[in-house]
């Protein structure tokens, strides 16, 4: 079912919400939102929309299930980001209206550019952690995704948490170590046609169960 | 003695009677025993250490003021505003699709979404509302992002201005009075009642000069709660109902002897001498949900 045809609708069942862009206001979050105020059980539900695209939530959520996550600070004020973390540090936006991730700062300058850029000349807050060793970002789908066991865990391990079923996570690799950074929707070009497969296999596993489908 | 940390922006304090209000609740604090701390968005990292958070900020989920909202709320903090009241009234179209699940008397609202926005839609709205139309965006505050619009060309343009941040607007029926009622709502109790005057000539309570960006607010109008008609407060109290216990300003229109919703709002402005002007224990009571 196509997603307006479904904001008309009053349909009550589970609801399976799939759409690349889950972003708040966007019409992901608003099949979400519509399914919730007509009382049906849907994933994802329209407050882990909000919570994953807002990295400290994201975080704290996660840290609170288990997930690796690194220490976090949220402010504006690249003093404070000097005294508590040594270079390099990731930045990542908590402003809602960048659609791409993050910036890594090795040097002073580079880190005023960086929260001066995500932060929206100082208007929003940004959140930063501590760049220990490389950033990974990859493809999750229904939780799953081509990459190696540790990755696999987190993927896995967020989709539980948050039932996003097609994001982008970053995620920091520090040894065999793994944890997890931050959440972005994925642009429609990104998704393959082996990406299509999973998804249709997903759903195909999930309608036995006799839900409705949005996608 | 509990710890309370009041969120708040720089902006807070640009007006000299939201200061006030501020200081007042400070003040209220103190008098209960309670410790209440202003805490800046440099510092939010410091909320483990309290026991309540009291958001003074304008809230939004994409704003700080929601990731204070929800760190705070997963520690298990009490705050004011909740996230969930938060996504509610954040989100006005949220808001009146619950509305009309629960039948609150509203005002007659429909939605208009961007891919079937066309010129059919217009002209049916049109001979449903009739001209004027109000359309509004979904994170509508302080009387921004609602417009009025006569005719298609400008619905067009206001709808497509809109459209550029959210997918979904909503359209309302123009029903124009003289002032608005408001009610704060606390933990289902009506906290304090105003009308708030809609400036001559214009019809809301913050209206713009044409060409100028200096905004002009009707005058406020307190009242006593026990003095408010009854029916009025039942209709805010039962519209607060649908989104949750907090602390919430309910916006009413009284169109021929009904009352009905316009909207309600979490994070209302509390101004000292205007919505205190009657009920002084508005920060006394405020304090006390906070601690209990």
């Amino acid at each position: 079912m196509k997603p307006t045809a479904f904001l008309h609708s009053s349909i009550k069942d589970f609801v399976l919400n799939v759409n690349n862009d889950y972003r708040y206001l966007k019409t992901g979050y608003y099949v979400s939102m519509h399914a919730e105020v007509l009382g049906n059980r849907v994933i994802p539900s329209s407050e882990s929309i909000i919570d994953a695209n807002r990295t400290p939530i994201l975080l704290l959520k996660a840290s609170k299930a288990g997930i690796p996550t690194l220490p976090y600070l949220v402010t504006d004020s690249v003093k404070q980001i000097m005294a508590a973390f040594d270079f390099p540090v990731v930045v990542f936006a908590v402003n809602p209206f960048s659609y791409d991730g993050f910036k890594t700062a090795r040097n002073k300058s580079a880190l005023y550019r960086g929260v001066k850029s995500l932060g929206m000349n100082y208007k929003f807050a940004v959140c930063v952690q501590p760049l220990k060793g490389e950033m990974i970002s990859f493809k999750s789908i229904f939780g799953k995704c081509e990459q190696d066991q540790a990755l696999k865990q987190i993927s896995g391990r967020a989709y539980s948490v948050f039932k996003i079923p097609i994001c982008k996570l970053h995620v920091q690799r520090v040894g065999h170590e793994a944890y997890l950074c931050g959440f972005q929707p994925l642009k429609k070009e990104e998704i393959s046609s082996d990406d299509m497969k999973t998804i249709s296999e997903e759903i195909a596993q999930m309608s036995n169960l006799g839900e409705h489908l949005i996608g | 003695m509990a710890r309370i940390a009041c969120f708040v922006e720089k902006y807070n304090f640009t007006d000299p009677r939201e200061e006030k209000a501020l200081q007042n609740f400070k003040q209220a604090a103190a008098r209960s025993g309670h410790e209440f701390d202003f805490m800046f968005r440099e510092n939010v990292s410091v909320i483990p250490k309290y026991d309540a958070v009291f958001i003074r900020a304008t809230t939004d989920p994409l704003f700080t003021a929601y990731v204070v909202s929800r760190t705070a709320s997963e520690l298990g903090l009490k705050v004011v505003d909740d996230p969930e009241s938060i996504q509610i009234c954040g989100n006005k179209i949220h808001q009146y699709a619950l509305f009309e699940k629960y039948n609150i008397p509203r005002i007659p609202t429909l939605f208009i979404n961007r891919e079937e926005f066309h010129h059919r839609q217009i002209v049916e709205i049109f001979r449903e509302f009739g001209k004027p139309v109000v359309v509004k965006a979904p994170y509508t505050s302080f009387s921004r992002y609602v417009e009025k619009v006569a005719c298609e060309t400008s619905f067009r343009e206001v709808a497509l201005r809109f459209f550029r941040k959210s997918d979904v607007l909503a359209v309302q029926k123009f029903m124009p009075t003289a002032f608005d009622w408001r009610v704060g709502v606390l933990n289902d109790e009506v906290l304090y009642v105003c009308k708030y005057m809609i400036p001559k000539g214009r019809w809301k309570h913050g209206a713009k000069l044409r060409g100028k960006p200096t905004v002009i607010w009707g005058r406020t109008f307190s009242m006593k709660r026990e003095n408010a008609p009854a029916r009025l407060k039942e209709v805010a109290l039962k519209a607060c109902k649908v989104i949750g216990h907090g602390l919430y300003g309910v916006d009413i229109k009284e169109v021929s002897g009904e009352y009905v919703v316009v909207e309600v709002n979490d994070n209302p402005s509390i101004y000292a001498g205007y919505e205190d002007l009657r009920n002084k224990d508005v920060y006394g009571k405020i304090i006390a949900y906070l601690v209990d």
